[in-house]
């Protein structure tokens, strides 16, 4: 392999000395005079590299060097005209009348003239023809959340956002313009300072069918400079393979040439407390329903009610044990940073260090996180630039599981009977049915999980000629996850082995290598000719590995560790999977008017079959800045407008496993301690890429003198060749087969909106709108798939549905005279059986978006921030038990259940209580309420999702100069915050933001006991010195 | 020249490049085995058999019990997961998770004693002598017949694969056989690995020939060929190698392989069954998912009915559990298949059906002594058919007995209620429905 990187190298590097020798064979001139020159920044007076120089009126120009030093030897007499162009910068032109000249220039204002990272280079706005959203690392600084990917909720169009629980640290569901899969990664690739990153969940312990940790949190939001959202297949298929579900690139802050060192120091505390807590019936509701249920079955069966059995005695006098409230508590968060930047004349740094502790609202998981960062770049000569990115990260999770767990913390406070007593008589911990006792849970959890993290970064580049740039980067993404465990005899889970223990070391290996060769020129008489290309080539190996030991049976709680342990095993696997990948990218601008864009990548990928191991993914993009036109200047409405269209090829190959298309027995099918193999997997040679065609058409423009830019997008995925596991007659031995089968198509509208509305000296006032529609189907598919909810079966995909389709029995009405559920009976044959579920909703929001307001006065700031969805229904699992009719002998009842119907005449949608199972098809019929046919798989829990957030409100004060002067500070800032203080909703859960069964793509938007988001009120103290 | 040497080397670059590409993407998982090389000499075949049992382990450890169990009357529904809620009741949709996980698990078994017939009689291995060879395979003919046998008599005739998959094409075509003919294949089958399989005098947890013949007895039970159920019956029972044991618990505790077991299913701490934990209450560290019922409780308590077999229970009030399966601290418990007393209730029942009465009593009354029960009373064919089945009903009434033998001898519509006899079978997992045009669904689903 190693043999390999060097072949690569050598190659590149060869084309390039090619270069460099024609490049030297080239010199000819009559001398008139020399300059010599600086181009700086006019604000900062930062040196600027790569701003080409020209002689007005002549074709000699040149290119500043990494210092913003230019020199000319030319046949031209002084004075003369030097004109200056850079990226982002206004057109200058300036008569120079002696060497060495100093040239300033200005920022370019407006939003179309920023500068874009895109796929390997930047460039500004106005010539992009791909689709890309920026956001600003201030946007997403200093708000209680770890990932800086949850925090881009309602911050960027076609991107949508959800937390899964509010568990602090933990998974996160984000989706760039929908589900393109099924099988496959849904997930975007993130690169951080160039690396690709890894987004694998490195934790090994199961916490009820949740995602526990957000790999994305091991970043500190406070270290970045920008994020850019790369959304249609202009910008994304220069990453090919990768870059289907869309690319998040992150570059973190860096330090400045010719800067002062400036150190950073701030600080939030902040308190969480849950917005909605559990409520369940009391003690004698519960027995009186649970009485009722009885009677009623006892008359469905056609006995006299009096023959009831089990009925509870007295049920006024039951006490009511109030669990719930033992759940919660306030939780704290603590955030420091501190950090350090700065440059000398030939490098620049940036350090810095960050740490958050932030508690759950519910008992008794917490996160906390250190981070450590090093960005360092070295200009060696003018032409040789070396630099580095480091990042450390050690993040610790005190898991708990809740979710689909039983003997899990909020289950077991949630699920029993409220009369029944939370200890036994002897003092002990009191249990019943499948659930444990939470006080034990709360006391007694002992789940540990150590993330370490390097994201590390060395690159080199090396300026051939003015405009032609070779950069080779070496990237490494490293992960651990140490996770011990300890389930003492005090809890369920130790009880009966006398304590167990298990221990994971997870390891998550990515190592890529990159040679870019990148090109960028004017020419013509007036510059109106722009190229910008690249070529490049990627090596990458994903390399993941894992080593565990469980051990049961112990001395005594105190002992805790495997090696303690009476009985102990143990197990590793190690997969690797490798992607060879050649790219190139060519954008033609002429008259800073007309761009053409075209790119393509080749990427080869060890987990595909012999045949069909390579895939071509290409792309074109069109840009009309039609507001440089004459005749729309003449119509004064527009200060800018830009038409741009693309289309174009990615491609997904990420969340298949590594050996996905080899025929394999499986070993570990041991028996009687002998080694057994037995067959796991079909082969299939002719697997392959997974393929998104994206067509994308926009249009920006920026109105009102500037103050008003407003940019719209529609678009049209269609993701042909799924990863799809087919499901195979079981009679094969095996159940699905991994083939490229099926359809999926993602079409939508965005709309952003950047308002200035007040800019005037002390007071100023912005608007940030933005709302994405996107609207998800399957287009083909071999037959439906259902899954979720532990074989309840929920989650349906279904051809001519969306992903994420909720598979229920419609019930109609409540039967006014029976108090029997009526369901919608498909087949019309007057009979309930599985042929009539049918799809009722769906978990993914029509549209969402985001409202963001800053209000500055003097030293005084405002921001408000309102995030909002509709259209996702909740599937309610909490009601799901806990209105069960009485079927659920160990389960207490929701309030909801109250509801009931009673006798003739009750309108309502919550049927008679009863067990009776007989005649299981009749619609109508008593069996049908809770169990028989429909077994509660009912639409009534289903709910409405839709709500609308007040996110953040902040409230800042800058302190004046005077007294900052006073105090030798550069800047300091107060600020009060409240995170989540409103929600509109109609959803009657605890909270519309959940996602209880994340760890499968496809069974999104269930609420079963989960960690519901909490309520913050922050105060936070930010220092720059 | 510089220039010319640089392109030179560069085309070189490519070249190697492009070699080195296919190696470097050259992946092969350090756990797992090419299909290729999936049995090719004596560690192979071995290990492909052993394969086989486990994947008899995978069903039996929990599924299939519960299928025995929960649709009849010994065992309720205790707990939260709707899968056995619908069992109990006996409204099962075809994506009951329990009916689906024994389907499948079963039909993996079968793939995996279809490899080992189809390729373990031509590995020529010096380390393989014929005799081992004959041992495999013959141990992976009893496995396809017992899970043919254990599907026919879930689901009726099913379709039969005799050829391990290896693409999905050749899956094509293959109708679902009528129960006779499943039941026939499932003797073949029988036959053959009783020509096969070794005996020996220890061996419980692996086929042996007695093995073999104590299923073909139960076959023949339930196509009621009595002559033929009485006298495989006859074989095993005089095979000094099996006993009943005293008292009745002894067979399910440590360390198990009782003489009682005709065959058996080891588990050990490193290939564990938890089946305890949906018997147990939380307070025991369990789910108690499944609870045995109130008129079985009764029955197992009274001394003219239960006797030692009252040892299946522990706690008391509505706390009471089953501990059929009890090793709470290493999960080890057997999944238990044939006992030698089920050849003696085979026996009885085929002697009754024939009406040797005093032979069938004297069978039954055997199994009524280990349990400390006085001699049967009943004495004519009815009486004692029903006191057989009353017999089968305690003796094995956490295994995977009651519902069987109430289908298969109709008594189910009388004894549970469930009167239509459509729900005697389960359905036939949705899934298939959908990816395979070669099924059919069973009546009534």
């Amino acid at each position: 392999m190693r043999q390999l990187y060097f072949r690569a190298v050598c190659a590149l590097l060869c084309v390039l000395s090619a270069y460099a020798v024609i490049a030297q064979q080239q010199t000819q001139p009559t001398i008139h005079s020399k300059l010599t020159g600086i181009v700086l920044d006019a604000a900062s007076r930062q040196p600027l590299a790569g701003a080409v120089v020209k002689i007005k009126g002549t074709t000699h120009a040149v290119t500043t060097d990494n210092e913003g030093k230019f020199n000319f030897v030319t046949g031209q007499a002084f004075p003369y005209t030097l004109v200056i162009d850079y990226i982002g910068y206004q057109h200058q032109e300036i008569v120079v009348n002696s060497s060495p000249a100093e040239v300033l220039v200005k920022e370019n204002a407006g939003q179309l003239n920023d500068i874009i990272v895109t796929g390997y280079s930047t460039q500004e706005r106005k010539y992009i023809a791909g689709s890309i959203t920026s956001v600003s690392g201030d946007a997403i600084r200093d708000v209680p959340a770890a990932g800086f990917n949850q925090l881009l909720q309602g911050k960027a169009t076609g991107v949508q956002v959800m937390a899964n629980s509010g568990v602090p640290g933990s998974g996160i569901t984000f989706r760039i313009r929908g589900n393109n899969s099924i099988n496959a990664s849904v997930d975007p690739l993130y690169i951080i300072d160039g690396v690709f990153v890894s987004n694998a969940d490195p934790v090994q312990t199961s916490v009820g069918n949740q995602q526990p940790s957000n790999p994305i949190a091991d970043i500190n939001p406070n270290d970045i400079e920008s994020i850019q959202i790369l959304k249609d297949a202009n910008a994304t298929a220069i990453y090919g393979s990768l870059g289907a579900n869309g690319v998040v690139i992150v570059t973190t802050r860096r330090g400045k040439r010719n800067t002062h060192a400036r150190i950073g120091l701030s600080t939030y505390q902040g308190w969480s407390t849950a917005i909605n807590k559990f409520k369940v019936a009391t003690g004698p509701q519960t027995a009186l329903l649970s009485n009722e249920a009885k009677i009623n079955t006892a008359v469905d069966n056609g006995r006299d009610p009096s023959t009831a059995t089990g009925l509870i005695a007295n049920p006024d006098s039951l006490p009511t044990y109030n669990r719930t409230d033992d759940l919660f508590r306030t939780a704290r968060t603590q955030n420091y940073d501190l950090s350090a930047q700065g440059g000398t004349e030939n490098s620049t740094y940036y350090v810095s260090f960050g740490y958050l502790k932030q508690e759950s609202v519910v008992k008794p998981t917490n996160y906390d996180r250190y981070t450590a960062r090093l960005n360092y770049d070295n200009n060696l000569t003018t032409r040789l630039k070396v630099g580095t990115s480091i990042n450390i990260t050690r993040s610790q999770r005190n898991l708990s599981s809740n979710d689909n767990n039983p003997q899990g913390v909020i289950n077991s406070a949630l699920f029993p009977r409220s009369y029944l007593p939370v200890y036994n008589a002897d003092g002990t911990y009191a249990r019943y049915g499948s659930f444990d006792n939470h006080i034990a849970l709360i006391n007694n959890l002992d789940n540990d999980a150590v993330g370490w993290r390097t994201i590390g970064n060395v690159f080199a580049e090396y300026n051939i000629l003015p405009g032609l740039k070779l950069r080779s980067s070496w990237s490494l993404d490293n992960s651990s996850e140490y996770e011990n465990n300890y389930s003492n005899t005090l809890i369920s889970a130790g009880i009966a082995t006398s304590g167990s223990a298990s221990s994971y070391e997870t390891k998550n290996t990515v190592y890529t290598n990159e040679q870019v060769l990148s090109f960028v020129k004017s020419f013509g008489s007036s510059k109106q000719h722009n190229i910008n290309a690249l070529i490049g080539n990627t090596l990458n190996s994903v390399i993941s590995q894992g080593t565990s030991a469980t051990g049961t049976g112990f001395a005594t709680n105190s002992l805790k560790a495997i090696s303690a342990a009476a009985t102990r095993s143990g197990s590793s696997f190690s997969s690797t999977s490798k992607l060879v990948s050649f790219f190139g990218k060519a954008g033609y601008t002429y008259a800073d008017k007309y761009t053409v864009d075209v790119s393509i990548r080749a990427d080869a990928s060890s987990k595909f079959g012999k045949n069909k191991q390579w895939g071509y993914f290409p792309s074109g993009g069109l840009a009309w800045r039609a507001g440089q036109e004459d005749f729309i200047k003449s119509l004064h409405i527009f200060n800018d407008l830009k038409f741009r269209g693309s289309i174009g090829l990615s491609g997904n190959q990420n969340g298949i496993g590594p050996y996905a298309a080899l025929g394999l027995w499986a070993s570990g099918a041991n028996y009687l301690e002998q080694a057994g193999t037995a067959p796991s997997q079909l082969a299939n040679p002719d697997l392959t890429w997974e393929t998104t065609r994206q067509l994308d058409l926009g249009t920006e423009f920026t109105i009102l003198k500037n103050r008003l830019t407003i940019s719209f997008d529609y678009y049209n995925k269609y993701t042909y060749d799924l990863l799809l596991n087919v499901p195979v007659p079981y009679r094969s031995g095996f159940a699905s087969y991994l083939q490229n089968y099926g359809a999926v198509r993602n079409k939508g509208y965005e709309v952003g909106a950047h308002s200035t509305n007040i800019d005037t000296k002390d007071f100023k006032w912005t608007t940030d709108f933005n709302i994405s529609w996107n609207k998800n189907k399957i287009e083909k598919l071999a037959s439906d798939i259902v899954q979720g909810a532990s074989g309840r079966n929920i989650s349906i995909l279904r051809q001519g549905y969306a992903v994420n389709s909720f598979y229920l029995y419609k019930q109609l009405y409540v039967d006014k005279q029976t108090g029997n559920a009526v369901y919608a009976d498909l087949q019309k044959d007057n009979q309930i059986t599985s042929a009539d579920r049918q799809i009722v909703g769906n978990a993914l929001p029509v549209y969402s978006g985001g409202l963001t307001n800053n209000l500055s006065y003097k030293n005084f700031d405002l921001n408000f921030f309102f995030y909002f969805q509709e259209g996702n229904k909740i599937m309610n699992m909490n009601d799901f038990f806990m209105v069960h009719g009485g079927t659920q002998a160990n389960i207490g009842f929701l309030p909801r259940q109250l509801d009931r119907w009673q006798k003739p005449g009750d309108v309502t949608d919550i049927p008679r209580l009863t067990t009776y199972s007989g005649n299981p098809t009749q619609n109508g019929g008593a069996a049908n309420n809770y169990g028989g046919n429909v077994a509660n798989l009912s639409s009534r829990y289903l709910q409405d999702g839709s709500f609308l957030r007040l996110k953040t409100i902040t409230l800042g004060y800058n302190l004046p100069n005077a007294l900052i002067q006073r105090l030798k500070l550069n800047r300091a800032r107060l600020y009060v915050q409240a995170t989540n203080l409103l929600t509109f909703t109609k959803y009657d859960g605890l909270d519309p933001e959940v996602s209880s069964q994340s760890n499968n793509q496809n069974t999104a938007g269930y609420d079963w006991a989960t960690v519901p988001q909490p309520r913050t009120v922050q105060v936070g103290l930010s220092v720059t010195f | 020249m510089i220039t010319k040497h640089i392109i030179l080397l560069l085309f070189a670059g490519i070249a190697i490049q492009a070699v080195s590409c296919k190696k470097y993407l050259d992946e092969k998982p350090n756990n797992l085995i090419s299909t290729g090389d999936a049995i090719v000499d004596a560690g192979t075949a071995r290990a492909a058999i052993t394969g086989a049992y486990d994947r008899v382990q995978g069903y039996y450890a929990s599924s299939y019990p519960t299928l025995g169990v929960m649709p009849a009357d010994n065992v309720i529904f205790n707990g939260t997961l709707n899968e056995y809620l619908q069992l109990d009741q006996n409204a099962v949709p075809t994506d009951n998770v329990i009916t689906v996980a024994a389907y499948q698990g079963i039909y993996r078994a079968i793939n995996s004693a279809n490899s080992v017939i189809a390729a373990v009689p031509g590995v020529t291995d010096p380390l393989l002598s014929a005799a081992e060879k004959d041992k495999i395979t013959g141990e992976a003919y009893f496995i396809r017949a017992l899970g043919y046998f254990d599907l026919a008599r879930g689901w009726g005739g099913v379709q039969l694969q005799l050829k391990p998959t290896v693409d999905i094409a050749g899956l094509k075509g293959v109708k679902r056989s009528t129960l006779d003919a499943t039941y026939d294949q499932v003797l073949a089958d029988l036959n053959q690995a009783e020509q096969l399989l070794p005996e020996d005098a220890t061996t419980r947890n692996r086929a042996q020939k007695s093995t073999a013949r104590a299923l073909r007895a139960r076959l023949h039970l339930y196509r009621k060929q009595w002559a033929d159920a009485e006298a495989d019956a006859s074989l095993v029972i005089a095979n000094t190698k099996y006993a009943l044991v005293q008292p009745y618990k002894t067979f399910f505790t440590a360390p198990f392989l009782s003489t009682e077991s005709v065959l058996e299913l080891t588990y050990s701490v490193n290939d564990k069954n938890s089946y305890w934990n949906l018997w147990y209450p939380s307070s025991a560290g369990g789910q108690y998912t499944l609870k045995p019922s109130d008129a079985l409780v009764a029955k197992l308590n009274n001394p003219q009915t239960g006797g030692t077999r009252n040892a299946l229970i522990a706690g008391s009030g509505t706390g009471v559990y089953g501990v059929l399966y009890n090793t709470t601290a290493s999960s080890v418990d057997p999944s238990y298949l044939i006992r030698i007393a089920e050849l003696y209730l085979i026996r009885a029942e085929a002697r009754a059906q024939q009406n040797k009465i005093t032979e069938a009593v004297a069978d039954l009354n055997v199994i009524r002594a280990r349990a400390g029960l006085a001699a049967t009373t009943a004495t004519s064919q009815a009486d004692v058919l029903l006191a057989i089945e009353e017999e089968n009903s305690l003796e094995f009434a956490f295994e995977a007995h009651r519902w069987f033998d109430l289908t298969r001898t109709g008594r189910a519509g009388a004894v549970l209620g469930v009167t239509n006899s459509d729900y005697w079978l389960f359905p036939i997992p949705n899934s298939d429905i959908l990816s395979d045009p070669d099924v059919t669904q069973n009546h009534g689903y």
